[in-house]
């Protein structure tokens, strides 16, 4: 989902409390919709574990991310479904509370 | 800020840098190791200092008045920013101001970080909150993802192959062989770097800055107080700032440096092609090239052919220090690592690395990524006063 500013309908993602274009603070959820995966990369951890916030301690593991660009025009960054390569298109889906481009338009 | 302001830099310092700190060695204790040591580099006595300035972002739950307190200091004038790699011309940008407006004298700029392996992945999956509840989770665990976005963005765009990017970590690496600080000071060559362990394609191990644990600091005062040392000082010509000019909604390769750009060099009253050296914030390889173009020294645009030509070949001096690429980032005080290497080749006290003759540098600074790029740009150009 991405916000959408009521009154001259910039898009935001992640949410904002102004807009930038008219300064106005309400805004309305709308489906992020499909787009397509202009970069991609596989992300090796850094270190082996990793502590969350929660103090929490999860092994890590590659992972494949992309920056998506929407057709409404927003670039959301997320994690890729196997299969998906640059320039691919994709539908995003929020899984696990974060972005998941998954194929499909 | 007009040409030839009337504060001058006159001491720059570097607690050295460690990659694995012993417990003991808080984020405090690397600053006060700067702080001391750029003091005795200006030739200014602790009593002297009436301002001070810190950046951190591991204070936690102290904060600058903790250490005005811890340092001893009493002051006039207190700072604390919050900007990680663009807060040392930040605090450099306020403090030349407070110094002509006459509300402190002689100020002290620091910076610093403690980091391991879990304080790292705290401040990188917390850095704020759009980080913490939109990216941490995916996982990502800091920005070396979105910055390969922003390489292969900008490689394309340029025609730059990994042998290219290649150039800048080669080259500094150069200049850290002959710099007893940095951390990484083996020459680097272009095998070991296409042969480099992946960490986010295209980016391999040497386009991310080691994590080191360490801290920065340098002495501004004014230009009356600066002459009666009797020695060399660097003053400052212009500064410019832009923060959050495309709201996360550009590229990450059209920076808020091309905006201020002409406005700079009109209000430094010199051109990009005048300075000697530029120390340019270099968190990874393309952002060392999108701030040298943006900021026009690159002129004729051709990326590939300054790589090759102007920074290895040529050796044209571009973060002699290594940078943090080989000297390692030392979390927020990475935001002063260059400064502190601009001033020291500006003072003429950068030993075996020293540029000849070095009359006028330009020094950067970039980053917070809020989301998908950085949003803070800054920009000095530093001038020798003999
Ligand atoms: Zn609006």
């Amino acid at each position: 989902m991405v916000s959408e500013c009521t009154a001259c309908g910039y898009l935001a993602y992640p949410p904002r409390l102004l807009c930038p274009g008219c300064g106005g603070s309400s805004w309305r959820p709308r489906p992020a919709g499909a787009g397509v995966a202009t970069e991609v990369t596989v992300r090796r951890p850094v270190f082996e574990r990793r502590q969350l916030p929660s103090g929490e301690w999860v092994e890590e593991e590659p992972t494949r991310l992309g920056a998506v660009s929407t057709e409404g025009g927003v670039r959301i960054i997320a994690r890729l479904e196997a299969g998906i390569e640059a320039g691919g298109r994709v539908a995003l889906v929020r899984r696990d509370g974060v972005a998941v481009a998954v194929e499909g338009s | 800020m007009s040409a030839g302001s009337e504060a001058r830099i006159v001491g720059a310092a570097e607690a050295t840098y460690e990659r694995h700190p012993a417990p003991e060695r808080e984020t405090e204790t690397f600053i006060a190791e700067a702080v001391v040591a750029a003091l005795a580099d200006a030739g200014i006595e602790h009593g002297e200092v009436d301002g001070y300035g810190v950046a951190s972002f591991s204070l936690a739950p102290d904060h600058a008045i903790d250490l005005t307190w811890k340092l001893g200091l009493t002051v006039n004038w207190l700072m604390e920013d919050t900007n990680g790699g663009a807060s040392g011309v930040n605090m450099l940008q306020h403090a030349v101001r407070a110094i002509e407006a006459g509300d402190a004298e002689t100020i002290v700029l620091s910076s610093g970080d403690r980091l391991d392996k879990r304080d790292f992945h705290l401040m990188t999956d917390s850095y704020n909150k759009a980080v913490r509840d939109y990216l941490a989770r995916l996982p990502l665990s800091g920005p070396n993802a979105l910055f390969a976005f922003i390489t292969e963005r900008y490689g394309a765009a340029h025609g730059l192959e990994r042998e290219d990017f290649a150039c800048v970590p080669i080259a500094q690496r150069a200049w850290a062989t002959m710099n007893p600080g940095a951390a990484y000071r083996e020459p680097l060559t272009l095998e070991e770097y296409l042969d480099s362990v992946p960490v986010a394609p295209p980016l391999g191990r040497y386009d991310c800055v080691p994590i080191v644990s360490g801290g920065d600091a340098i002495v501004v005062t004014s230009a009356e107080r600066a002459a009666r040392l009797g020695r060399p000082s660097v003053g400052v010509r212009a500064i410019r700032a832009l923060y959050n000019p495309d709201h996360q909604d550009g590229n990450g390769i059209e920076t808020g440096f091309s905006t201020i750009r002409d406005d700079l060099w009109a209000a430094a009253g010199v051109r990009p092609e005048d300075v000697g050296a530029a120390f340019v914030y270099d968190d990874y390889p393309v952002m060392v090239l999108v701030q040298l173009a943006d900021l026009g020294l690159i002129p004729d645009g051709d990326v590939k052919r300054y790589l090759h030509r102007t920074l290895l070949e040529g050796r044209w001096p571009v973060n002699t220090s290594g940078g943090q690429l080989s000297a390692g980032q030392a979390g927020a005080a990475g935001g002063m690592h260059g400064l502190v290497e601009a001033i020291r080749q500006l003072l003429g006290r950068a030993g075996e690395r020293q540029v000849e003759g070095l009359e006028l540098a330009l020094a950067t600074g970039y980053g917070m990524v809020l989301y998908s790029h950085g949003a803070c740009h800054n920009a000095a150009v530093l001038e020798r006063h003999s």
